[in-house]
């Protein structure tokens, strides 16, 4: 419990300190540095049972389903950076507090603080995979947030985006990774990954695994080629610097590598990525920072090289190695730490970070000077100092690695070169700051100490350079050995921590580093010279330059793929389409089925050839509408006739029908539309896209070809043979309506009906203004009803009312029945409203008209019903033949009945629909009493 | 035979229409907006209640339609996304002066036809409720006809879809040409038995490329940027919720039952589909200044992420494509839901561009920490649900060992992180004299107000503790149909 407690001590501490805000800087200060105390204080029980090589593991299940566990771990390894998480946690908040203006937003800082603290925290002690993962990313978003601190900074902005793109980027590739390893071995927790080593790195999939798990902490710890987000991270403030992108959050990388070291190192594959990234990074980091003239920019270039540096020791593979990687990790965090205190002093007191401008302040500020001046000697590598023993460390195993031929030579030239260059930029730091003649136009002068309390921090951090400087074994070992045990899992070969080895191969590197070094410093000016003829590389346009690239491509890539014209989003359709089914169609060919092509007669051509030719009509004159209406009206009609030609004078029945009401409703809304729309596309435009018509009709023509020639079997043969047995009529459409489907047939009645209700209910209110003149601008005729129309449509009435009346009758046996019936009827009626009228039409009818389609959905209910009556399921149907006096025999079936309620729905429905329809151009009409 | 069981089973969809039913005659009746709201609520939360129902009562087969649990997850996700799409619509459409009870009316129709489609197994009721699904859709998109982007969306939407459409109705033609069968079950083992071959083939692509337009993905996601920004919020937030996860379910159904999405042919077209959605949608992404249109190529993305599911399409295929569904809907969800509480089509086009919403923070607070919530989770953060549908998705791929797709994944979440975070960053800007779009003062009393924000925790909730909508997608998905 106390594990997991004190991951959770920083994140509570994240909720309640911003309360504190309020009371002033101290007391909001005070407030945040008690959880890390608490969280100390935690730990400190559990030293003994490290020291003996103990391992504290608590888990608790969180969601099992994906292997994810709330379990913490406490070794060697993760004390180590807890206590660095902590410690200078609880330093960099009391700094921060004499760092941070009043009226600066201090309840956001160290509530962001405290929350990377946690997550920080989360990463050294989780000890299941995933659980890490999302730690990692918190830090990722958190330093994101601690970056653009001061979100009124563009630079601040952007180099916080950088930073998180970066991290969170690798931080995806780590998931990926975990997730390969949790593959691997079955599990995420940490003991199983590290017991399993072995299948680990015989598994096909280690190389995949390492280099995903390996870009994660590349990308954290800023290893080259991803460094260059860590110099822009600095538009951060001083305390964040110092804290996330020097002592803790890029040394996360470090220890992901340092954890998994057992599970994953030892292998060549290791051993080149590690190392030569490593290599890269130190040279790369150590050449830049000489030439930063703004003081955290060295320092941040310094860091790089750094963190390259124990990289690179991480990568050799040896045991040795890896302890100094470790011991390295904690003399870096104290001395970088420190100097970058000590520049947030600087910046603070002087109003600048350029060391062009800085320079002699020892006369100002001599205590900070000296404070800087010791820790920039530790980073430089000076004997007596932290940083001497953790290089000679690290020169040492340069010297071991057994390397074929003359690369043998390769790591050791490479690590003195850096430790010149890191000399140099050691000297420059204490030189060009605290001496090298006046300062230059300093934005506050004359600079003076900084506040008391803002220096212990720096003394402290300085004072433990000495301490573990001068006694190693006495200020470090066993917290060393702890750590050194954890990270190689096994057992740790013998290493000394003295001063001095005596005069070997590795002091001679420093001494000669320690001599080129300064030389270069007083040499200064011609590398200066030498490097200015290079074209400064800023990488944060370089990463600005590539992201406009990309949104540039992007751009270009809308503009000619979206544009908005929908003209051309079908036609890409129409493309992929094509795309995607090439393959098939390609191989399909000119496929004609067993059937064979049936002969051509006249009748058939002609009307073919009168329907082809009325479709490209319609297509040709769609801007005039009348007429693309008209010859689509022919299309209808001759559709009709080919179902009657291929004998289904039923169907044929039907569409004829439907078409009428289909016509006249589009001619309804014909009237709101203009009359004529001018010719937009250009030439070439419709050219291409009668070019795409054809193709895709010529496919649809091989097809159709294909599937029209083959033998089909559907359902319509057992209608056709059951029709008179089963109903009782020889129309099969009929029978499928009133008998073998009547109950969807009932369902469509209602929807039929609810629909036209629909409509007149939404339409009541509508009002629509109505063109004045039509599209050539005249005006409408004032005859509304032309007298010959009127006179002709009225006897027309009875006379469509008796074939409708007839048509209905014959209908189960014959072509007909209530539905066409009903539109006859509704076609009948809808022409005395045009002829007439509305006003007239309406006085006339002796109901209105949701009667009847009430009284059509009853009397099909009903007749569903009675069958009850009968003791049979819902609409069971029965039939007898009588003898009528004039007409014969004739049969009659319960389904009539039915088939009336199917009638009298479709005649109001029908009517309802296009009444209201024309009801709205009624009343738009420009002389309402016009009719 | 019509059988109590299947009556039973049926009752959500029944509900569900007799609420849309019931709506239309109250508007024919009398026009009040809250009583419509009001009555499509209670009637989606019975058809909700219902589903439990049918749910325990078990597996219900008709030759049309099937009562799995796929259909229950699909009907659940749909039914709730409507739920939030409404209570969104009736904050929207408070200002709206025209009529607003027939955008209920709509969505409702629309929302009958997702759940005829998840539940559907035969093509006839694939077509139908795809087709109820998208017919309503139009007239919501063009609800807002007096604003010409409105229409445009509408219109454009509705081309679009019927040339889709068009190919859907093809690819089922060839198929059943091929199989003599329309049930989904019998039509692939008729192809398996005639061998299938290039018909199939160009059925299967065919069919694919019908639901990948509603799916939009690319290359048949041209209309999404476009219509998402020019629709009214509500209408693309239902395009872009239930709209998508009835389809994808039905698309996962037939896959997973498939033979003929077996074939090696369309696994790689799958992927190279899945992979181009992933990196067009993010890169595109990254260019707008318009948070719809921004949102629009983001759910082009993620429905790239989820095609890895159906490229891989095995047992564990199900779960993840219904946990990252799960979490996607609640996501988008909520950032639609903020963008359509800050816009009222009273004031003319709905708030979207970018610049509408800097300092949002420093106006509404609440509302601005409910779209970082969101934002977050769609980047995949950690501790919002988003991070767990990731999770699951990079783990099937690298279960599977799709290599190019977890790149694509990881490239695409990289982009999408970016800007995700513009947007961000864009939320806490201080600039002085800035004066944005506001939502109603009340904002947090309306039922709107109070679904983001439940939106928003329900994210965070499941990103902290998914267990029990893991229990139940593994469950759901336990016996594979």
């Amino acid at each position: 419990m106390t594990l997991a407690l004190v991951v959770l001590l920083p994140f509570l501490g994240a909720i309640v300190a911003p309360l504190f805000a309020q009371a002033g800087r101290t007391a909001i200060a005070i407030a945040s540095s008690l959880p890390p105390i608490v969280a100390l204080a935690a730990l400190y029980p559990h030293w003994s049972t490290l020291a003996a090589g103990g391992v504290l593991v608590q888990t608790h299940e969180w969601l099992p389903a994906i292997g994810l566990s709330l379990s913490f771990r406490l070794d060697g390894l993760s004390l180590l950076f807890a206590l660095l998480i902590l410690v200078i946690g609880v330093l960099i908040i009391l700094y921060a507090r004499y760092y941070l203006k009043k009226h600066e937003n201090v309840g956001k800082f160290y509530s962001l603080l405290l929350l990377f603290m946690g997550s920080m925290l989360g990463i050294v002690l989780s000890s299941n995979l995933l659980l890490m993962l999302i730690f990692w990313e918190l830090t990722s978003v958190v330093s994101f947030l601690l970056i653009s601190f001061w979100n009124y900074k563009q630079d601040a902005r952007r180099g916080a985006r950088m930073a998180l793109a970066v991290t969170g980027g690798g931080g995806l590739a780590l998931l990926a990774g975990v997730l390969l390893l949790g593959q691997i071995v079955g599990s995420y927790e940490l003991d199983d990954v590290l017991a399993a080593a072995d299948t680990i790195k015989a598994s096909s999939l280690y190389p995949v695994a390492l280099t995903l798990v390996l870009l994660g902490a590349f990308t954290k710890s800023a290893q080259f080629p991803f460094h260059f987000w860590l110099p822009h991270a600095m538009q951060a403030p001083t305390p964040v610097s110092a804290y996330l992108h020097s002592a803790t959050m890029v040394k996360a990388g470090i220890f992901l590598m340092a954890r998994l070291y057992p599970a994953l190192a030892g292998t060549e594959l290791w051993f080149y990525m590690v190392s030569f990234t490593g290599m890269a990074t130190l040279l790369i980091g150590a050449y830049t920072a000489l030439f930063k003239h703004d003081l955290k920019g060295l320092l941040a270039h310094s860091t790089v090289s750094h963190l390259g540096l124990i990289t690179l020791l991480f990568g050799m593979g040896t045991k040795l190695a890896a302890i100094a990687a470790v011991f390295h990790v904690i003399n870096h965090a104290t001395f970088k730490a420190s100097l970058f205190m000590a520049a947030g002093i600087i910046d603070h007191e002087t109003g600048t970070r350029d060391m062009r401008r800085i320079n002699g302040l020892w006369q100002f500020m001599p205590h900070t000077a000296t404070l800087a001046m010791v820790a920039a000697a530790s980073m430089a590598g000076v004997p007596l100092l932290n940083g001497f023993l953790s290089k000679e460390m690290f020169f040492a195993e340069s010297l071991n690695l057994n390397l074929p031929g003359i690369w043998a030579y390769l790591p050791p030239v490479v690590a003195t070169l850096a430790g010149v260059f890191a000399v140099a930029y050691s000297a420059r730091f204490i030189h060009d700051v605290f001496f090298n003649g006046k300062p230059v136009d300093l934005p506050i002068y004359p600079p003076h100490e900084p506040p008391r309390y803002m220096k212990i921090p720096v003394e402290i951090l300085v004072f433990a350079c000495v301490m573990v400087g001068v006694f190693p074994t006495f200020a470090i070992g066993p917290l060393l050995y702890a750590a050194a045990e954890a990270t190689l899992a096994g057992p740790v070969p013998e290493y000394h921590l003295t001063i001095v080895h005596g005069f070997n191969l590795p002091l001679l590197m420093s001494f000669l580093a320690f001599f080129l070094g300064l030389l270069m410093y007083t040499q200064r000016q011609r590398f200066f010279d030498f490097h200015a003829r290079f074209r400064e590389i800023d990488e944060k346009a370089v990463f600005e330059a590539a992201v406009s690239r990309v949104v540039e491509w992007a751009r270009r890539f809308i503009e000619v793929l979206e544009n908005g014209s929908l003209q051309r989003y079908v036609l890409l359709l129409l493309l992929a389409t094509l795309a995607v089914t090439i393959v098939p169609i390609t191989s399909l060919g000119f496929n004609v089925g067993s059937l064979g092509i049936s002969p051509i007669d006249l009748p058939t051509t002609v009307g073919s050839l009168i329907l082809i030719g009325c479709a490209l009509g319609a297509a040709a004159m769609h801007r005039e509408r009348l007429y693309a209406l008209i010859l689509l009206s022919v299309v209808g009609l001759m559709v009709a006739l080919t179902f009657a030609r291929f004998s289904a004078p039923d169907l044929a029945m039907t569409q004829l029908s439907v078409e009428v009401v289909t016509i006249v409703l589009l001619m309804l809304a014909l009237y709101y539309l203009p009359s004529w729309t001018p010719r937009e596309a250009s030439l070439f435009r419709r050219w291409r896209d009668a070019i795409i018509a054809l193709v895709a009709g010529s496919g649809m023509f091989l097809i159709t070809l294909a599937m029209l020639t083959r033998p089909l079997d559907s359902i319509s043969r057992y209608f056709l043979e059951n029709s008179v047995e089963g109903g009782g009529g020889s129309n099969v459409v009929n029978v499928i309506l009133v008998d073998f489907r009547g109950f969807d047939t009932l369902g469509e009645i209602t929807v039929l009906a609810i629909a036209a209700l629909g409509i007149y209910a939404m339409l009541r209110e509508t009002k629509l203004t109505a063109p004045p003149t039509d599209g050539q601008g005249h005006p409408w005729s004032t005859d509304a009803h032309p007298t010959i129309l009127k006179q002709i449509s009225r006897p027309l009435l009875p006379l469509a009312l008796m074939v409708s009346a007839f048509i209905f009758l014959r209908g189960h046996n014959m072509p007909g029945g209530g539905f066409i019936a009903g539109l006859i009827t509704a076609v009948a009626i809808i022409l005395q409203y045009i002829a007439s009228g509305m006003t007239w039409s309406h006085q006339r009818m002796p109901f209105n008209l949701q009667t009847p389609v009430a009284l059509g959905l009853f009397i099909a209910t009903a007749t569903g019903l009675a069958s009850f009556a009968f003791g049979y399921p819902f609409l069971t149907s029965t039939f007898s033949h009588i003898h009528w006096p004039v007409v014969g025999d004739f049969e009659l079936a319960s389904a009539m009945a039915f088939d009336i309620g199917v009638y009298l729905t479709v005649v109001g429905a029908t009517l309802m629909i296009l009444a209201s329809l024309g009801r709205l151009t009624n009343q738009s009409e420009v002389k309402p009493g016009a009719y | 035979m019509l059988t109590s069981a299947h009556m039973m089973a049926l009752t959500p969809v029944i509900l569900v229409c007799a609420t849309a039913v019931t709506v239309m005659l109250g508007i024919a009746w009398r026009r009040q907006h809250a009583a419509t709201a009001l009555v499509s609520i209670l009637g989606l939360n019975l058809a909700l209640v219902s589903l439990y129902l049918v749910y325990s009562a078990g597996d219900v087969s008709t030759p049309l339609l099937v009562f799995d649990r796929l259909s229950m997850l699909g009907m659940v996700l749909v039914l709730a996304s409507t739920l939030a799409c409404l209570t969104m619509s009736h904050a929207y459409l408070e200002g709206y002066p025209g009529r607003k009870e027939e955008f209920y009316l709509l969505m409702l129709c629309a929302a009958a036809g997702g759940m005829v489609l998840v539940a559907s197994q035969h093509l006839a009721t694939l077509f139908f409720g795809l087709e109820l699904l998208s017919m309503p859709l139009y007239g919501m998109l063009a609800y807002t006809y007096r604003d010409k982007r409105s229409l445009e969306s509408g219109i454009k939407y509705l081309v679009l879809s019927a040339a889709a459409t068009a190919f859907l109705l093809f690819g089922m033609a060839l198929l059943y040409s091929q199989s003599g069968r329309l049930d989904i079950a019998g039509l692939l083992a008729g192809l398996e038995s005639s061998g299938g071959g290039a018909w199939a083939l160009a059925g299967a692509g065919l069919m694919l490329v019908g639901l990948g337009f509603k799916l939009s993905i690319v290359p048949f996601h041209l209309w999404t940027p476009d219509v998402y920004q020019g629709g009214p919020g509500p209408a693309a937030t239902f395009l872009a919720t239930a709209s998508k996860a009835a389809v994808f379910i039905v698309l996962l159904r037939i896959v997973m039952v498939a033979p003929a999405f077996h074939v090696e042919w369309l696994h790689t077209v799958l992927g190279g589909l899945a992979l181009l959605t992933m990196i067009v949608g993010n890169l595109l992404a990254l260019i707008q200044t318009n948070l719809k249109r921004l949102l629009g190529y983001s759910s082009i993305a993620h429905f790239g992420y989820l095609l890895v599911a159906l490229v891989v399409a095995d047992g564990l295929a199900v779960e993840t494509a219904g946990i990252y569904l799960i979490t996607y809907l609640m996501t988008t969800l909520g950032a639609f839901g903020v963008v359509t509480l800050l816009s009222s089509p009273y004031s003319g086009e709905d708030a979207s561009a970018l610049h509408h919403y800097r300092g949002l923070f420093w106006r509404r607070p609440y509302l601005a920490a409910v779209l970082t919530v969101c934002l977050l989770s769609l980047a995949g953060i950690p501790f919002t649900a988003g991070f767990i549908g990731k999770f699951y998705i990079v783990a099937l791929g690298v279960e599977a060992g799709r290599w190019w797709l977890v790149g694509g994944i990881i490239a695409g979440s990289v982009i999408g992180l970016y800007y995700y975070l513009r947007v961000m960053v864009t939320l806490y800007l201080v600039e002085p004299g800035m004066r944005g779009r506001d939502a109603p003062d009340n904002w947090g009393m309306k039922a709107g107000g109070v679904v983001v924000l439940g939106l928003a925790l329900l994210v965070i909730a499941f990103g902290v503790y998914p267990t029990p909508v893991i229990d139940w997608m593994s469950v759901l998905t336990s016996p594979v149909h």
